[in-house]
């Protein structure tokens, strides 16, 4: 569709493959108008709260998978963190809309990624743990008795043994923010902090559909999402049940 | 004794280590997630008045007599329980099937990615494309085939409307089901169908006395975690149909959204966020009390 003439678009019957291709609609919805500030909102907000969210999340299932702290804290904090992810994002959705108002925060890219840091935490924090768990403790001893602290041993051993599993949970929490639009929708008003699911939605609710420009600007979004899920296949069912099932 | 002693100091770093790594990540978590709670609670319990805000159960009196949200809650209702049973059904079915079948699973396994990882907003984009009763793909293949297609205009009938967004809700769900339920059909080991075959049990006593209980677990994560996807469904019904036509396919995510930004109703919106927190929570209870009984097993 995005690249059909818009007097093929409307042809009857639809015409599937033959067609004059053109890239008009890429050019009128990236140049002109101003998809491309969506699509670089889009990849700022998608990195900086996956970055925010894995450096914290990894800490914390470290410590969980771990360590036994006592009152059986360990298995209590990671069920409750869980917990937060079941929430329906409606449910915050308003609170934290009031609240990045109060902070002055509503229509910037920060407000979004603080808040997909958020959304995005507890998944880290059980995938990580999932994969800490699965490393043999003798290993770190080794490095603890090698004279390493525990943060040395942390960074050296174990992390490079969990990277597979470390960039396949990057991956999911980039798919996660760059697909998310309840919270986008709520938080931004303006091109300056929409994101690319945001800016279409916005194009479709109107009352005359471009349609040519949306599945343009449709294909942008679906590309690096379709490449980062090839990455990902083989912890696909892992991270989409939330490291329950180990696919 | 000094062993002991220095033990205990390094259990006791242990433990400050093991809290220092925690506590950044806990402290987020309640910022984003404890805070705003209880944060909707307040203003669900205050309704402005002419001397400032006063203390009341208003917001949650008013939700038993509006017709949107009850009308709401029963769309939320039977789309996520037609959703989920569709879904349930095909994925189930696939997965048996393809578990069985060696080839081809690679392929299959790469082309059902694609739909559960686009985002839901194209989903909505693309389906809402395909379904427009004049121009687009499905009525096009109908016309094609012979059918009259005057009648069906999808989205914009109020009686195929929720069919519609259920049936795009299927398409793009399904293959999650049969992802999960195809994984956990390949991590049951082979000697108890072995077993089985030994006792001269047909295919039906094999399936449900053997793969259905060691599936179990695997079947009730699959269902919990759609349960809570659908309960709070909003993208792809905001892209497809607004709620509409009329109010046709306004589920509750929707009708909070409505009431809290479009008329900044905020405190009626957070009670009903609260009666729609309450009802995934028992849900999630449920299935969590059924999959713990299972422990054992799994």
């Amino acid at each position: 569709m995005s690249l059909k003439r818009e007097v093929d678009q409307f042809a009857n019957p639809p015409r599937w493959l033959f067609f004059s291709p053109t890239l008009e609609h890429y050019y009128e919805a990236f140049v002109i108008q101003s998809f491309v500030q969506y699509l670089i909102t889009s990849a700022i907000v998608a990195v900086a709260s996956t970055a925010c969210a894995l450096v914290l999340g990894t800490l914390a299932a470290y410590s969980l998978a771990r360590f036994e702290l006592p009152w059986n804290l360990d298995r209590k904090l990671s069920l409750w963190i869980l917990s937060t992810r079941m929430f329906p994002a409606i449910v915050t959705a308003v609170p934290l809309f009031l609240m990045m108002r109060d902070l002055r925060l509503l229509d910037t890219r920060l407000s979004l990624i603080i808040v997909y840091t958020g959304f995005n935490l507890p998944f880290v924090v059980w995938m990580m743990r999932g994969f800490f768990v699965e490393v043999p403790r003798d290993l770190e001893e080794a490095a603890l008795v090698d004279g390493d602290s525990r943060l040395g041993a942390l960074w050296r051993v174990v992390l490079p043994l969990v990277a597979p599993g470390l960039a396949a949970t990057a991956v999911f929490c980039l798919i996660v923010s760059w697909n998310e639009f309840l919270f986008a929708l709520v938080l931004t008003q303006t091109d300056q902090a929409m994101t690319l699911p945001v800016g279409i939605a916005g194009r479709v609710t109107q009352y005359e559909i471009k349609w040519g420009i949306m599945s343009a600007a449709g294909a942008v979004a679906i590309i690096p999402i379709l490449a980062f899920a090839l990455v990902v296949q083989k912890y696909l069912v892992r991270g989409l049940s939330l490291g329950a099932v180990k696919g | 004794m000094q062993k002991l002693t220095r033990s205990f100091n390094a259990s006791r770093r242990d433990l400050l280590f093991a809290t220092l790594l925690v506590t950044p990540a806990l402290a987020v978590l309640v910022s984003l997630s404890i805070y705003p709670l209880l944060y909707s609670i307040q203003i669900a319990l205050q309704t402005d008045g002419p001397a400032g805000p006063t203390w009341s159960f208003a917001n949650f009196s008013r939700l038993a007599g509006d017709n949107f949200f009850l009308a709401a809650m029963a769309h939320t209702f039977i789309y996520s329980a037609v959703a989920l049973t569709f879904e349930f059904v095909l994925g189930f079915a696939l997965a048996l099937i393809l578990n069985s079948t060696i080839r081809g699973q690679r392929v299959f396994r790469a082309a059902f990615l694609i739909p559960m990882m686009i985002p839901p907003v194209v989903v909505g984009v693309v389906w809402r494309l395909m379904l427009n009763p004049n121009f687009g793909a499905v009525n096009g293949v109908l016309r094609q085939l012979g059918i009259n297609t005057e009648q069906l205009t999808w989205t914009a009938s109020p009686r195929l409307a929720l069919a519609a967004v259920i049936a795009v809700d299927v398409w793009q769900w399904t293959p999650f089901v049969f992802l999960v339920l195809l994984a956990g059909l390949q991590a049951i080991p082979q000697e108890p169908y072995e077993a089985a075959r030994v006792d001269g049990s047909n295919a039906w006593q094999t399936f449900r006395h053997v793969t259905l209980p060691l599936l179990k677990p695997a079947i009730l994560i699959v269902l919990l975690l759609r349960t809570m996807d659908l309960l709070r469904v909003f993208d792809q019904i905001f892209i497809l149909t607004e709620g509409g036509p009329g109010f046709a396919t306004e589920t509750v995510s929707l009708y909070i959204y409505r009431a809290a930004f479009r008329f900044s109703d905020f405190g009626y919106a957070a009670a009903m966020s609260f009666v729609l927190l309450i009802i995934t929570n028992l849900i999630s209870a449920i299935y969590i009390r059924l999959l713990q009984s299972r422990e054992g097993v799994a």
